[in-house]
């Protein structure tokens, strides 16, 4: 905290927050599942945490994977750890494997009939919320369907923050001209509708790339439409300090309009942009699994949200748990993060510390 | 089916080559706005002296064989009553009612037209022998290349008018025309025929190019266009004849007050339609109207049919069929819907990953051998389909004698595809497990697609190749782009299928010879020209290009003699096999339907040559057990549970 020196005022408000208990445990659980997920190979995964073979000890978790001749069987491709731990109980002679809590990675498809379908949520079989239509853990695949829209609109806050903050600031710090021809295209861009933009950029990009730049590049096409709306809000904002009287001051002191602008006037207007984070948030992940939906997001078969509540949709009589699952998961992260929002937003009112007489 | 398919879907691929250039409804249109072309036709067949030869009947050849196929089964059944409506839905609203030109290959074009033409001689859906369509009798000269038609004289167009030699002519004028937009249909006419000669008001004859062993399909299958509609042709064809219904010889036709825009389109059985009591079409096309609903949504039409807004439902998943409508479903198990699994015979959608052998990497045969072993369709097959499939096993299955039977598809093996791999230098697996090269390229190639329904098959391709160290990163993409990026061959691997042109004979010069695959291939001594550039806009998507393959394809293409055409088909086949560029996925042999237990079908369900259950239009509406249906289920009162399968068919081809 020392570190950061946030002034009084801050730190009231962040009381403040601490003390809307619904907002701060939504919070608190937000982070520990972000933590958790960050690490959810560990939980949840079809690589063995822990295998004792002959006397060594293997953590296939990370790193490299290792084909089943490494450990004594017969196929040249990925262990299927899940099999070998069997084969280590039949055979009892020592060597063992530590399962992850789920033992199932999101994309491989485990049928217990053979015939890929969804099943029903079954703890014996660790298919605790049941597989989709391909045998898919559901649980594995909600997870980091999950951890993938958090960590991308994350990335999406942040980086509609920096543009938005910037041309905001730029817009009402320096005004005049420059003020008016940027507010003129931002209106112009704004009315490009951000979904049709996204469905059809999205289409004709190249697929030469692995799943992870697609992604950034769909989180890119999304910022680039998306940022405008932050810049009405700095802009009027900065507009504001600039003609307040510390300003005006710093200027007289010969501060540069660097100095200005972010050792002044940012920190003042931080409430605001604080305000609105969360449901900037709740933006990005409805957006993410609205286009999963429709089939435009993320390339399979990269788990999401989206792409769970659109097989849900087509198994609802014959698959209820499908869309139970996606539903109640997208259901509950939106919650928790608008009562985070809410409880912000209340903690940064300036009514609460102002009193006008 | 045979020749008249094909050619409708040639149709359909002029038509989405053009569909880009499509025009708006124009309403207004329909007023008569006083033009007439007629001079203009007139002129045309002057002009054209070696096309269009007017004689008279004393010109007709004395010793033709006239041929009437009366001798085929009566199709359908004679219990089928008249009256009633069908409904069914549409995943789209029409975006014209033309036949020909700019946007006219949609999905539902069957329901709006295809199903009701008539051409001038069908083959018998059983037996696949010619019957009469519009015309009554036809002599085929195979030495002259040419095949005479007599026109029934009964035949009217739906509006009642006759239809007449003049109709047949105008076809020519018609399809040779710049201004349908369609150059598919141009070309098409104007490389296949050579000659339509009018002996008078209803017998003709048509010339054709080559007499190859079908050639009398050519001229037989195809049908008349309505001179006097087409009066007010001209460069705005396309929106002048937006929203107006073409008068043909079938059953049905469309009122104007009969379109709600976007929402429903109701055909009319013609109540005195000139071929009802024909042998062949009396028992055919029996309910008195057709609603056709649209309705977007898979599963909301699914909704909609257990309801009972619609009357039938093809069923298209082992999904859909053993779990949401199920046999012990309490509207199956009480007989109010019944299931019927019919297998047909013909050829069929080639389901399978298409691999662009010009791009790096794929350009090695013991990659595409690899990758031919890595491909887990049985599994696909087995555990997706539940096994209803069949294993595809050529690019050309389902010819009776062309198809080669010693071809066999490869099996998924781990240790072949290594060996492979192993050969084209990818010999190391990196930490994710997939093989590398010496030069650190990774085997990993995108499977690009348009079949969003696919998307779980391709999800199960994916895992188990990994196994054998081969990554497939799969891309779904939105239909047009989709098709677009492997017609400009900027694919790796693209899982498509092609119709099935129903023809005597695959066709294999559009899909394996090298005109298709380059710009010239080929140096004239047979080496491969170095500067050489990869030819987009063709169904060479696997870019198969092979001197000696050429040499058989041209001669195939050239061969009169079936035996001959039967032997190079079997060679083409057997080294298309060997240049491992398609994998063969799946083959579905059968059609599954679920509909109410009013609509009636004839003995045996379906006919053998048919794709889909409705096309012939053998069913029938029983109005009475409809009511007495839907009272018993609001009763309670149930039903035996029909749950069939029609195998009469299964194994032939």
């Amino acid at each position: 905290m020392n570190l950061l020196r946030l002034n009084p005022q801050t730190l009231k408000k962040l009381r403040r927050f601490r003390d809307i208990k619904r907002g701060y445990y939504s919070f608190m659980i937000l982070s520990v599942f972000l933590l958790l997920s960050l690490f959810g190979e560990v939980l949840i995964n079809n690589r063995a945490l822990i295998v004792s073979y002959e006397g060594s000890l293997h953590f296939p978790t990370y790193g490299a994977f290792h084909p089943g001749t490494d450990f004594g069987l017969d196929y040249p491709y990925e262990t299927n750890y899940r099999e070998l731990q069997q084969v280590f109980e039949d055979a009892d002679d020592g060597n063992w494997v530590l399962m992850p809590l789920i033992p199932y990675s999101p994309f491989e498809n485990d049928a217990s009939s053979g015939i890929f379908r969804p099943e029903a949520p079954s703890a014996e079989r660790q298919h605790y919320l049941g597989t989709d239509t391909t045998s898919r853990d559901i649980l594995a695949r909600l997870f980091f369907g999950t951890r993938i829209a958090l960590i991308f609109a994350i990335g999406f806050m942040a980086a509609v923050y920096v543009i938005g903050v910037a041309v905001g600031c730029a817009m009402g710090y320096l005004g005049g001209m420059f003020d008016m021809i940027s507010q003129r295209l931002i209106e112009i861009w704004s009315n490009i509708p951000f979904l049709y933009m996204v469905i059809i950029v999205f289409s004709v990009i190249p697929d030469a790339f692995s799943i992870f730049s697609r992604i950034l590049i769909l989180l890119s096409v999304m910022v680039l439409f998306s940022w405008t709306s932050m810049t009405y809000y700095m802009r009027t904002e900065t507009y504001k300090e600039k003609s307040r009287d510390y300003v005006a001051a710093a200027r007289v002191l010969g501060a540069s309009n660097t100095r200005i602008v972010f050792r002044h006037i940012l920190p003042n207007v931080l409430s605001t942009l604080v305000t609105f984070m969360p449901f900037t948030i709740v933006s990005a992940i409805s957006a993410i699994t609205a286009l999963d939906f429709l089939g435009f997001g993320l390339p399979p078969p990269t788990p999401s949200l989206g792409e769970l509540l659109k097989q849900g949709t087509q198994t609802l009589r014959t698959a209820p748990w499908i869309v139970m699952s996606a539903f109640g998961t997208l259901v509950v992260l939106l919650t928790l993060v608008t009562f985070v929002g809410e409880a912000i937003r209340e903690s940064f009112d300036p009514k609460k510390f102002t009193l006008y007489k | 089916m045979t020749r008249r398919h094909g050619w409708k879907g040639l149709l359909l691929v002029a038509a989405a080559l053009l569909s880009a250039c499509g025009g708006g409804s124009n309403e207004e249109a329909a007023t008569d706005s006083g033009l007439d072309n007629t001079q203009e036709v007139l002129d045309f067949y002057a002009s054209r002296p070696d096309l269009f030869t007017f004689a008279t009947p004393a010109d007709l050849p004395a010793d033709l064989v006239w041929e009437t196929g009366m001798n085929e089964p009566e199709i359908g059944s004679a219990e089928a009553t008249k009256g009633g409506t069908y409904y069914e839905s549409i995943e789209d609203f029409p975006p014209t009612l033309r036949f020909t030109g700019p946007d006219s290959n949609f999905s539902s074009r069957s329901w709006i037209s295809g199903f009701y033409r008539m051409p001038w001689v069908v083959p018998h859906p059983n037996t696949g022998k010619y019957i009469p369509g519009i015309a009554e009798s036809w002599a085929v000269d195979q030495a002259n290349k040419k095949v005479y038609i007599r026109i029934n004289p009964t035949a009217t167009w739906t509006d009642n008018e006759p239809i007449t030699s003049d109709d047949a002519l105008f076809a020519f004028f018609f399809y040779l025309s710049e201004y349908i937009q369609a150059p598919f249909s141009n070309n098409h006419y104007s490389n296949e025929y050579t000659n339509i000669t009018k002996f008078d008001d209803h017998t003709f004859a048509i010339t054709m190019t080559t007499a190859k062993p079908d050639m009398a399909e050519y001229a037989l299958f195809l049908g008349p266009v309505p001179q006097h509609f087409y009066k007010e042709l001209g460069t705005d064809y396309p929106e002048r004849y937006q929203w107006r219904y073409e008068p043909h010889a079938g059953a049905y036709f469309i009122d104007d007050q009969n379109i709600d825009m976007g929402v429903r389109i109701v055909l009319e059985r013609k109540q005195d339609w000139w071929a009802k009591d024909l042998k062949y079409w009396r028992y055919l096309f029996n309910p008195d109207r057709i609603n056709l609903s649209v309705i977007r949504d898979a599963s909301n039409r699914y909704e909609a049919f257990r309801r009972g807004d619609v009357d039938m439902m093809r069923v298209a998943t082992a999904e859909m069929w053993y779990d949401n409508l199920p046999d012990s479903d309490p509207d199956v198990a009480g007989g109010y819907i019944h299931k019927s699994t019919f297998y047909n015979g013909g050829p069929r959608s080639n389901w399978g990953l298409w691999m662009n052998a010009s791009r790096h990497l794929l350009d090695n045969q013991d990659v595409r051998l690899g990758i031919q072993y890595a491909a887990n369709w049985q599994l696909v097959i087995d555990n997706y389909f539940r096994g209803d499939m069949e294993r595809l096993r050529t690019q050309n299955d389902g010819y009776p004698d062309f198809t080669n039977p010693d071809v066999e598809p490869r099996p998924f093996d781990i240790a072949l595809a290594e060996q492979h791999f192993a050969a084209a230098g990818f010999t190391q697996r990196g930490p994710d497990g997939i093989l590398v090269n010496a030069a650190g390229e990774r085997l990993a190639f995108t499977l690009s697609t348009h079949y969003d329904r696919f998307a779980d098959v391709f999800t199960i391709l994916k895992e188990e190749a990994i196994k054998a160290g081969l990554e497939l990163r799969i891309e779904i993409l939105d239909g047009a782009a989709g098709f677009r990026k492997a017609q400009e061959k900027q694919h790796d691997i693209y899982f498509v299928s092609f119709a099935p042109a129903l023809s005597m004979y695959p066709d294999y010069w559009q899909y394996f010879h090298s005109d298709n695959a380059y710009d010239d291939a080929f140096l004239d001594d047979g080496s491969v020209n170095p500067d050489r550039k990869v030819k987009p806009q063709t169904n060479n998507l696997q870019i198969v290009a092979d001197f000696e393959l050429d040499q058989w394809i041209t001669e195939y293409d050239d061969s009169e003699d079936k035996q001959r055409m039967i032997e190079l088909s079997h060679l083409i086949q057997q080294r298309h096999h060997d240049y491992a560029s398609f994998s063969p996925g799946f083959v579905e042999t059968f059609y599954r339907t679920a509909y109410w237990r009013w609509v009636r079908w004839p003995e045996g369900f379906n006919f053998r040559f048919t794709s889909t259950p409705q096309e012939m239009f053998a069913h029938w509406i029983d109005t009475d057990m409809k009511e007495a249906t839907q009272a018993a289920r609001s009763a309670g009162t149930t039903f035996e549970p029909v749950i069939e399968i029609y195998d009469q068919y299964q194994g032939l081809q």
